[in-house]
C-alpha cells in the first residue's frame, strides 16, 4: 500500500535508470527493426509454428487447425483420440480466446479451471474464433487445436490455476531480458500482467529467476501461495536462449519477444512471439531496457555473430 | 536522411509552407484590382428579437446571384441560435432559418460582401426561362395587399385597355399609370393596391402592389420583388419593385422612379415574394437594421470572371448553407490532434482510436444535456441486452447487428419518450454515431468478460475523458472560423502531428506505472 502512495517518477530519473517508455520502443525499436511485412510471421500462429517446425524449433504438436465453420462437424474426431488438448486463435492476443481441455469424454469437455463445456458449447467457441472475435483487427481467423503442454515442476508451488510462461526480449538476435510470467487466482490462471499475474526477473546468464513485481510494485512471494518466487532455477535454459534466438533469426524482427513454456518432458517449447513486446519486463528486473538496447546498438557487426553472443549475454546480465 | 533528423525538417517545411499561403491571401486581399464599373459591398443585418420560449424561428432572406451581382463571401454571427437545415435556394426566396435554444434575448449578425457590375458579367444560377402551371396560378392570384378582383383594379384596367388597342404595349401603360396617375403619397398612404388605384396616391408600396394587381387582373403574371438600392448606407430600408413575365423572361418595373425594364445596376434582389426579409415566428419585438458599406477591392471578386485555382482555397464564396459543415470537418483534425496527445503524450487508453472524436461530433449537433442522457441511456440498456444476447451463443456479425439494430430502436424510443415528456429534441440532437456506440458496448462488454469490469470502466472513462476535450474543441468557434477562412492553416497540424509522432519521451502514464524506478527507498528490497 505504501506505493500507492508513493509520487510518481520523474522523467529524469527514469532516464536515469535506462526506463525504456512505449514511444520510443515504437519510434526507436519497433519501428526501425521490425518490418512491417513480417509481423505475419508473429501475428499468425499457425505461421509461426510452421517457421518454428521448419527450423526444428520445438513448438507443441499441432493437431488439427480448423478454417471453416464445416470443419466444426469433424471435431469430436479430431480429438476422440486426445486426452488433453488446447484450443486457441491463431490470430489472439494476450491469452484470449484460449482453452485448455484438461479432459473429455467425446460428449463433456471439463476444462484446466475446472469448468464443464457440451460439445455444443465447444464448437461455438471454436465458431467465434474462427468469426475473428479475438484475432488483433476482427478479421477471420482460424482455431488451433494443440498438445495441452504439461507444467514442469519447477513452477509447482509458484503457478496457480495455470502454466507460467517464459518471456525473452531479442534485439538484434541477441537475448536482452528475461521474465518469468506466473499465473495467481486474480489473473484466473492466465499468465498476464495486467490482469494480476506475477513476474519475476530471470538472469540471463544462469537462468535464475530474481525479484519480483505483482501490478507494477515489487514483490518476493507468490501472492497465493506463500512461495518465494526468488531464486528458481529455470532447467534447459541455454536451450531455451538457442531457440529463442534461432527464432528471432528465423522471423528477420530486429526487436521480438518470445513467449515459452516449460514442458514436464520436452523442455522449453515455443508459445507465440511478439513484434511489440511490453515493458513491464522492466519492472519486472528493476532494471531499464535503454540500457542494455544502446550497449548492442554500439557493438559491430561481428560482435553479434552467433558464437559471440555469449559473452554479450554475460555483459548484459551485469548490466543494471 | 533517417527518419529523427528528416522530421523537424518536414514539420518546417510545412509550417513555413503554410505561412506563406496564408500570407499570400492575406496580401492579396488588399492587392485585387477590379475592372472599371465594378464594386465591392458589404450589406451587414443586425437583428434583435425577443423570444417567451424556445423553439422561435428567425428566418432571413439572402440576396439572389443576377448577373450584375453576385455575393462572394457570407457570415453569419449569432449567439444562441441553432440553424435548421437550411433550405435549398427556392424560387421566391434562399433563406436560412435559425431556432431558438432558450428564451430570452437574440441577436444575430448577417454579412454578404457583394460584387456589383454596371455590366452584366455573371452567369446567374438560377434565371428563369420558362413558368410552370402551378407558378403561373402563384402570380395570377390575388391576396391582402393585392386584390386583383377589387372593383377598382378591375374598372381601371378595363379603362385603361380601351385607351390601349392590341398592338400598343399594356403592360408600359399600366406601369405608366402607376407612375404618373398614382402620386407619392404622404406617410400614411395606402399600402395596399385597391387603396392606391382609388385615391390616386400610395406609398411606394403601394404602388408596386397596384401593378402587381393590374397586371394580375389582365392575367399577366407579376410578382413583388423586395432588396435594396446598394449605396452607402448606415441605415438602409428595403425597396419593393415588380417584376412582370413576358413569356421569355421576368421584367423589372419600378413605379416610385419610373424604371421599366432595366433598373440601375445597383438594384439588390433579396425576395421574389414581396414579404419581409426578416421574419420571426413565435417570437416579439423585431428589430432589423440594414447598412451598407462600401468595400475596398478584396478577394474573390476579380475571381468570379476568371475562375482561378486560388479561388479553390477560398470557402467563404460557397453557398452560406455550406459553411457550418465544412467548418465543422475542419475542426475534425483537431479532435485528431487533441486524441493523439492523450494517447502519445498523456496515455490515456480509449475504446477505439477515433471514438473519442466521432462521440464529440455528435454532440456538437446536440444539445449536450439530451445527448449525454441519450448516451449513457444507450450505452446501458445495450449492455443489458448484449450481456442477454451471450446466452444466445450467436455469431458475430448477426449479434453485432442485433446489439445495432437495438441502438437505433433506443436512441428512436428515446426521441418519443423525451416528447413525451414535452421536452422534443431536434432531429439532430440524437443524431448519434450508432456504430460507434455498437462497438463501444461489444468491446465494454468483451473488455469486462475478458479482463475485469474495473479496466473496461478505466476504458469508458479514458474514452469519456478524450471525448470531452474533443467536444471542447470542436465547438470553439474562433478556430472553426479561422480554418474556414484559411483551411491551409492544417498544414500547421500537420506539423504538430509529425513532430507529435517522433516524440519518444514518457507518456505522463508511465511515471505513474514506473514509479517504483525512483532512486531505492528503505522498502524496496535490494537487487542481487
Amino acid at each position: 500500500m505504501t506505493s500507492l502512495l508513493k509520487m510518481p517518477a520523474s522523467p529524469a530519473e527514469l532516464r536515469a535508470r535506462g526506463v525504456l517508455g512505449i514511444n520510443r520502443r515504437n519510434a526507436d525499436f519497433v519501428l526501425p527493426a521490425n518490418p512491417r511485412s513480417h509481423y505475419p510471421r508473429v501475428d499468425d500462429k499457425v505461421l509461426t509454428k510452421r517457421i518454428c517446425e521448419s527450423r526444428g524449433i520445438p513448438v507443441p504438436e499441432t493437431f488439427a487447425v480448423i478454417e471453416c465453420q464445416g470443419d466444426l462437424r469433424r471435431f469430436s474426431d479430431l480429438v476422440r483420440e486426445r486426452a488433453q488438448f488446447v484450443i486457441k486463435p491463431a490470430h489472439g492476443s494476450e491469452g484470449r480466446g484460449i482453452v485448455v481441455v484438461a479432459e473429455h469424454d467425446h460428449e463433456t469437455f471439463r476444462t484446466s479451471g475446472g469448468e464443464l463445456h457440451s460439445l455444443a458449447d465447444m464448437c461455438y467457441h471454436i465458431s467465434t474464433v474462427l468469426s475473428g472475435l479475438y484475432s488483433l483487427a476482427g478479421q477471420h481467423d482460424q482455431a488451433i487445436v494443440e498438445q495441452r503442454i504439461v507444467r514442469h515442476a519447477v513452477f509447482e508451488r509458484v503457478a496457480v490455476g495455470g502454466t507460467p510462461d517464459i518471456r525473452v526480449i531479442l534485439y538484434r538476435c541477441v537475448p536482452v531480458m528475461a521474465m518469468v510470467r506466473l499465473p495467481t487466482r486474480e489473473s484466473r490462471g492466465r499468465a498476464n500482467l495486467h490482469q494480476g499475474a506475477v513476474a519475476a526477473a530471470v538472469n540471463l546468464r544462469t537462468g535464475e529467476t530474481f525479484g519480483g513485481v505483482c501490478k507494477d510494485h515489487f514483490i518476493t512471494e507468490h501472492p497465493d501461495t506463500g512461495a518465494t518466487i526468488d531464486g528458481l532455477r529455470i532447467p534447459f535454459w541455454d536451450k531455451l536462449l538457442e531457440a529463442a534466438q534461432d527464432l528471432a533469426a528465423a522471423l528477420e524482427l530486429g526487436y521480438v519477444g518470445v513467449d515459452f513454456v516449460l514442458d514436464a518432458a520436452v523442455g522449453p517449447v515455443i508459445l507465440e512471439a511478439n513484434a511489440r513486446p511490453g515493458l513491464a519486463i522492466q519492472v519486472a528486473n528493476r532494471c531499464g531496457l535503454q540500457h542494455r538496447l544502446d550497449f548492442l546498438d554500439t557493438q559491430p557487426p561481428e560482435a553479434l555473430a552467433p558464437a559471440r553472443r555469449a559473452e554479450l549475454v554475460a555483459a548484459l546480465s551485469e548490466m543494471k | 536522411m533517417n527518419a529523427r533528423k528528416a522530421t523537424p525538417w518536414v514539420a518546417g517545411i510545412l509550417v513555413m509552407t503554410g505561412m506563406v499561403c496564408i500570407g499570400l491571401r492575406i496580401r492579396t486581399q488588399h492587392e485585387l484590382q477590379l475592372a472599371s464599373g465594378e464594386s465591392l459591398w458589404r450589406l451587414t443585418y443586425a437583428v434583435k428579437f425577443q423570444t417567451e420560449q424556445a423553439g422561435a424561428r428567425l428566418s432571413l432572406a439572402i440576396p439572389f446571384d443576377t448577373p450584375r451581382c453576385r455575393v462572394f463571401r457570407q457570415v453569419v454571427r449569432y449567439s444562441d441560435l441553432q440553424p435548421e437545415r437550411l433550405r435549398a435556394p427556392l424560387l421566391e426566396a434562399r433563406e436560412i432559418d435559425l431556432v431558438t435554444r432558450h428564451a430570452g434575448d437574440q441577436n444575430l449578425t448577417a454579412r454578404f460582401d457583394i460584387h456589383l457590375s454596371r455590366r452584366a458579367r455573371f452567369s446567374a444560377y438560377d434565371s428563369e426561362t420558362s413558368l410552370t402551371a402551378q407558378a403561373r396560378a402563384e402570380y395570377l392570384r390575388g391576396d391582402k395587399g393585392i386584390q386583383v378582383e377589387s372593383a377598382a383594379v378591375t374598372e381601371t384596367l378595363q379603362s385603361i385597355r380601351r385607351e390601349t388597342p392590341p398592338p400598343d404595349d399594356l403592360v408600359k401603360r399600366l406601369f405608366e399609370y402607376c407612375h404618373t396617375q398614382i402620386v407619392a403619397g404622404e406617410e400614411n398612404a395606402p399600402a395596399d393596391a385597391a387603396g392606391a388605384i382609388k385615391k390616386k396616391t400610395g406609398s411606394p408600396l403601394g404602388r408596386a402592389r397596384a401593378l402587381v394587381a393590374l397586371c394580375r387582373a389582365n392575367k399577366t403574371p407579376a410578382r413583388m420583388m423586395t432588396g435594396f438600392v446598394v449605396e452607402e448606407s448606415e441605415s438602409l430600408e428595403p425597396r419593393a419593385w415588380v417584376e412582370v413575365w413576358n413569356g421569355r423572361r421576368w421584367e423589372p418595373f419600378e413605379p416610385v422612379n419610373g424604371y421599366m425594364r432595366e433598373l440601375p445596376y445597383n438594384y439588390l434582389a433579396v425576395r421574389r415574394d414581396g414579404g419581409d426579409i426578416v421574419r420571426v415566428t413565435r417570437g416579439s419585438g423585431l428589430e432589423s437594421h440594414f447598412s451598407v458599406l462600401r468595400l475596398p477591392s478584396g478577394p474573390g471578386a476579380a475571381r468570379s470572371k476568371h475562375r482561378s485555382l486560388l479561388g479553390l482555397v477560398d470557402l467563404t464564396r460557397l453557398p452560406l448553407e455550406m459553411h457550418e459543415v465544412l467548418s465543422l470537418i475542419l475542426l475534425l483534425p483537431l479532435g485528431g490532434l487533441v486524441t493523439a496527445f492523450f494517447r502519445t503524450m498523456v496515455g490515456v487508453r480509449t475504446f477505439g482510436t477515433f471514438t473519442p472524436t466521432l462521440i464529440a461530433l455528435s454532440f456538437v449537433f446536440a444539445d449536450w444535456r439530451t445527448g449525454i442522457f441519450v448516451f449513457a441511456l444507450v450505452l446501458s440498456l445495450g449492455l443489458v441486452s448484449r450481456s442477454f444476447l451471450d446466452r444466445l451463443k450467436l455469431l458475430m456479425v448477426p449479434r453485432l447487428s442485433v446489439v445495432l439494430t437495438l441502438v437505433v430502436l433506443c436512441i428512436i424510443f428515446c426521441v418519443s419518450l423525451l416528447d413525451y415528456v414535452h421536452l422534443t429534441p431536434g432531429a439532430q440532437a440524437v443524431l448519434l454515431p450508432m456504430v460507434i456506440l455498437t462497438m463501444t458496448i461489444e468491446r465494454f462488454y468483451l473488455t469486462s468478460e475478458e479482463d475485469s469490469v474495473p479496466f473496461a470502466l478505466q476504458l469508458l472513462a479514458g474514452t469519456v475523458a478524450v471525448a470531452v476535450c474533443c467536444y471542447l474543441v470542436l465547438r470553439w468557434a474562433a478556430a472553426g472560423r479561422i480554418l474556414f477562412m484559411f483551411p491551409e492553416a492544417h498544414l500547421f497540424t500537420i506539423a504538430v502531428l509529425i513532430l507529435m509522432g517522433r516524440y519518444t519521451g514518457y507518456r505522463l502514464t508511465e511515471l505513474w506505472r514506473f514509479r517504483d524506478f525512483k532512486p531505492r527507498g528503505p522498502s524496496e528490497p535490494p537487487r542481487p
